[in-house]
């Protein structure tokens, strides 16, 4: 994966910003055009047949490429350049569940990042004339909007970002599976969640996905609590979907959950990578550039 | 265990604070919403097991100390698991009359006897007494209190009990005590006594080891022309004869057949004119009595009239009284007395003056430094010095002359305050007898505070201010009272005490006797045996040592009538078993084991608390 060019302007991928931002169009519309400004001679320019832009011809050019009407118009060689277009299906798939909700020192919740980085993901694809669609999930599929690269479809998509709530338990595994069901031709997957589960089931759903053709890419959204566990003073800390509570000194258990969580983290890496499978884990207070440049990686493969 | 203050116990109530804390502060410790409780829960239990623990040996520590803190503050005692009082007492008399055949044997029975009653928590104390009370082993264990019996032998000390009271009281201040009087309850060791008084704390056991036996004893001695003339008592209950046996200087001079009435002492008169000098010895046989009794010893040594220098002031005719009073005597019995003043003593040749035996110093106006100098040399070389408090006599004069950096007088009124014999038995007291009571009807207007450091008190005011006192300078003796004799501060010369007064405290400034050179057994000076016989002082003076007369004289008083003699100070304001309590406090202090243990609960709370 190619890195990011260092000089880029980072502000409108802050979520500290973007948490500021009214819409969820607008919030979708400031990363993404934030994050392809920043990319400047970027190697993924040009995926579509669309028209991009007309250059005086130079010696070497592709004749192919040559305007004959701006020729005949200007008496003028001008070279035309196109944008590459696919048919390429994407579903993102958002977990709902009530964790998800979670916002420890970060600016926005897992849930608002989750929303934010789908809809930066559903605008990116849409300029590319990607059929997008949405599945919103906590241990069933909640909110499903069907593929689609119409014009309207991007505003019906970022709208039901925008009015997505937290919803119960979180567990992948059977909305993973109702989605492999469903999917005829190859696509592409993105999975949003915060994967604290168990994760042998997640990983089976994932890797059938996987055996099925589709482009499989998974963001595990962590709030930076839950990579610090930064408390201090003894507290009973009480589960936020299950409702369990547990009286503990931060100071005694901090080791211990670390460890366990990078076993998990381990786990998911070893798992998922294993099976071909991009896996990447987020901080809710880091930008989304990072975030985007793995889907435009995982683009790329699939193409 | 018990406590002296028990009310300090609800301060381990304090204990429950770590507790009830750390419960409300369980109660009251943050919800906080979080996500991944299942990671937290799998923290390893041996951790959470370890933490447990340490936190179970905080809380531990904490409470220990705060309860230990409680514990010290109630100051804890262990009552004594041995029924009785925590001291034994075990008085035994070794007077002479305990050499009596068997006496002391059983009295050193009946000590081990009382020694085998003391429970196992109770110290013994073991004082040996005679004119004086000794301890000879101080409250201990058992082992040192037996060992100090099994050493114990009678001594020639007549009987005194005052002073095993005194003695007995002093070691039980702090504790209640049983004392166990075991002797053979002698008469003579009430005579001249004032009345004894002892605490409630301290329980008196009498034990009487006396026996009916007899006892013969040569009681005078003395020449009277062409015989010398023995005084035998006899103590038993039949006539007693025998033969008296006179010796000068260990060779025998001349016997005389004696034959005494029961109860009764008769004067033998042997036919025999003594020598000029040596020592007349007179002795008889009494196997069944007490053994030390038996001789008597008489310095035929010539003697001469004590001569005596007052030190006085021409203008006041100070010493007035006391002239008349020394020059009243016979001719055997008087004192050469010549007047100087405090300017004229400086004069005197040293040749003179070392033939004084007393210098009553009643001024000290010009009293010039060759004078100080030849007085101070004077009672360093053996003689005596009465000094007699005055407007005329500067107590600055008298330190720096004595070089005594501690002495210090201050001229006081005295209204009010009449004099005190402390002790009746002191030799210028003594002969009081029954005029001792006339000592507390003279009036004092002024006298001296004097510090009474390095000196012993004879009589006090009654303001308890010293009055009489005395002090060894050298081998010389000093004795201050701390009023004059001149009528000027006090009436005293008009009293019917004066004239003993004088004589007496002359005579032991000067370390004079009735007999000249003789002594009992408990008067004998410095430098002097303590054994009968004749002994030689520092200055070369021979002299004779005598047993107390008095110790011979049998019957004995009864236990009950011992005990009638002895008075119950007034209950203490504290009940006994408080005082108890305190007294077995006292001594234990398990207070300090208490904090030095909540110390040690405290380190070990931080070590624990560190390793978190």
């Amino acid at each position: 994966m190619p890195a990011p060019a260092p000089a880029r302007d980072l502000r409108f991928l802050d979520p500290a910003i973007l948490a500021r931002l009214g819409t969820m169009e607008l919030k979708a519309r400031t990363v993404v055009e934030g994050f392809l400004a920043g990319l400047h001679r970027s190697p993924y320019r040009g995926f579509s047949v669309e028209f991009a832009e007309y250059r005086q011809y130079l010696p070497g050019d592709d004749l192919n490429t040559l305007d004959w009407k701006i020729y005949a118009r200007s008496d003028r060689h001008y070279v035309k350049k196109f944008e590459e277009e696919t048919n390429l299906e994407c579903h993102v798939l958002l977990d709902v569940s009530a964790s998800m909700a979670y916002r420890g020192s970060a600016p926005m919740s897992k849930l608002e990042y989750g929303s934010v980085l789908a809809g930066a993901l559903a605008f990116l694809m849409h300029r590319q004339r990607d059929a997008t669609g949405l599945m919103a999930f906590d241990d069933r599929i909640t909110f499903r909007l069907p593929a689609g690269a119409r014009a309207g479809h991007l505003h019906t998509l970022l709208l039901a970002l925008e009015r997505l709530q937290p919803g119960q338990r979180s567990s992948a595994a059977r909305p993973l599976r109702q989605l492999a069901e469903a999917l005829i031709k190859r696509s592409m997957v993105v999975v949003i969640s915060d994967l604290l589960e168990d994760s042998e089931p997640v990983i089976r759903g994932l890797r059938h996905l996987k055996s099925r053709g589709s482009e499989v890419i998974v963001f595990q959204l962590l709030d930076p609590h839950e990579l610090t566990f930064p408390f201090q003073e003894p507290a009973k800390f009480r589960d936020v979907e299950s409702e369990e509570e547990l009286l503990a000194d931060p100071a005694t258990v901090r080791t211990s959950y670390l460890r366990q969580l990078a076993g998990l983290t381990l786990k998911y890496d070893r798992g998922l990578r294993g099976a071909g499978i991009d896996y990447v884990q987020l901080d809710t207070s880091q930008p989304l550039d990072f975030a985007l440049l793995s889907y435009l990686a995982a683009r790329q493969r699939q193409k | 265990m018990s406590f002296l203050y028990p009310a300090f116990l609800i301060g381990a109530l304090a204990a429950a604070i770590p507790i009830v804390l750390h419960l409300l502060r369980r109660d009251v410790a943050p919800e906080v919403p979080f996500t991944a409780v299942h990671l937290l829960r799998r923290s390893p239990f041996e951790q959470t097991r370890r933490r447990k623990l340490k936190d179970l040996l905080l809380l531990a520590a904490r409470i220990a100390a705060l309860v230990l803190l409680a514990i010290a503050f109630a100051r804890p005692y262990f009552t004594a698991s041995a029924e009785g009082p925590s001291l034994q007492i075990i008085a035994i008399d070794r007077s002479f009359s305990m050499s009596a055949p068997g006496r002391f044997e059983r009295a050193q029975a009946e000590a081990r006897e009382a020694l085998a009653r003391a429970g196992r928590g109770q110290r013994v104390a073991v004082i040996a007494f005679d004119d004086r009370a000794t301890i000879v082993a101080p409250p201990g264990g058992a082992g040192e209190a037996r060992a100090a019996i099994d050493a114990l032998r009678p001594a020639y000390g007549g009987t005194r009990f005052a002073p095993v009271f005194d003695r007995a009281i002093e070691l039980s201040e702090r504790d209640d005590a049983r004392l166990t009087i075991i002797s053979d309850l002698q008469r003579a060791g009430w005579e001249n006594e004032t009345p004894v008084t002892v605490p409630a704390s301290l329980d008196v056991d009498v034990r009487d080891v006396s026996v009916s036996a007899g006892n013969l004893a040569v009681t005078k001695l003395r020449r009277d022309g062409d015989n010398v003339r023995v005084e035998i008592l006899n103590g038993g209950a039949s006539p007693a004869s025998g033969t008296v046996r006179l010796a000068v200087d260990n060779r025998p001079a001349a016997t005389a057949p004696f034959s005494v009435p029961a109860a009764s002492a008769s004067e033998v008169a042997v036919p025999y004119r003594a020598s000029a000098r040596g020592v007349l010895t007179a002795e008889i046989d009494d196997p069944a009595g007490f053994a030390f009794d038996n001789r008597r010893f008489l310095l035929l040594d010539a003697t001469g009239r004590p001569e005596i220098i007052i030190v006085g002031d021409s203008v006041n005719q100070s010493g007035f009284f006391a002239t008349r009073v020394l020059q009243s005597g016979d001719a055997d019995a008087g004192f050469d007395v010549q007047t100087k003043t405090a300017a004229a003593f400086g004069g005197v040749p040293q040749e003179v003056l070392s033939q004084q035996a007393v210098v009553i110093l009643l001024s000290t106006r010009n009293l010039d430094r060759r004078g100080r100098e030849s007085l101070a040399g004077f009672v360093r070389k053996g003689g005596g010095l009465l000094i007699a408090a005055s407007p005329d006599v500067d107590p600055t004069v008298i330190a720096t002359s004595m070089a005594w950096r501690d002495f210090a007088a201050v001229e006081q009124p005295a209204t009010g305050a009449v004099l005190a014999a402390t002790d009746l038995r002191h030799p210028i007291f003594r002969p009081f007898g029954a005029l001792a009571a006339n000592l507390g009807q003279v009036r004092f207007t002024r006298s001296w505070k004097v510090r009474p450091d390095g000196w012993e008190v004879a009589a006090r005011m009654t303001d308890g201010s010293p009055a009489l006192l005395e002090r060894h300078e050298g081998s010389g003796r000093v004795v201050l009272f701390a009023s004059d004799i001149d009528r000027r501060w006090n009436d005293f010369p008009l009293n019917a005490a004066f004239v003993p007064f004088v004589i007496e405290a002359v005579r032991h400034a000067a370390a004079l006797t009735e007999v000249p050179g003789e002594y009992l057994v408990a008067d004998v000076p410095q430098g002097g045996g303590a054994e009968p016989g004749v002994h030689t002082l520092g200055d070369g003076r021979r002299i004779t040592v005598n047993v107390d007369p008095r110790e011979s004289v049998t019957p004995a008083v009864t236990p009950v009538e011992f005990k009638a003699r002895i008075g119950s100070a007034p209950e203490p304001a504290r009940p006994p078993v408080e005082r108890q309590a305190r007294q077995a406090e006292g001594t234990q202090n398990l207070w300090r084991y208490g904090l030095l243990l909540m110390l040690a609960a405290l380190v070990g709370e931080s070590v624990v608390g560190r390793t978190r």
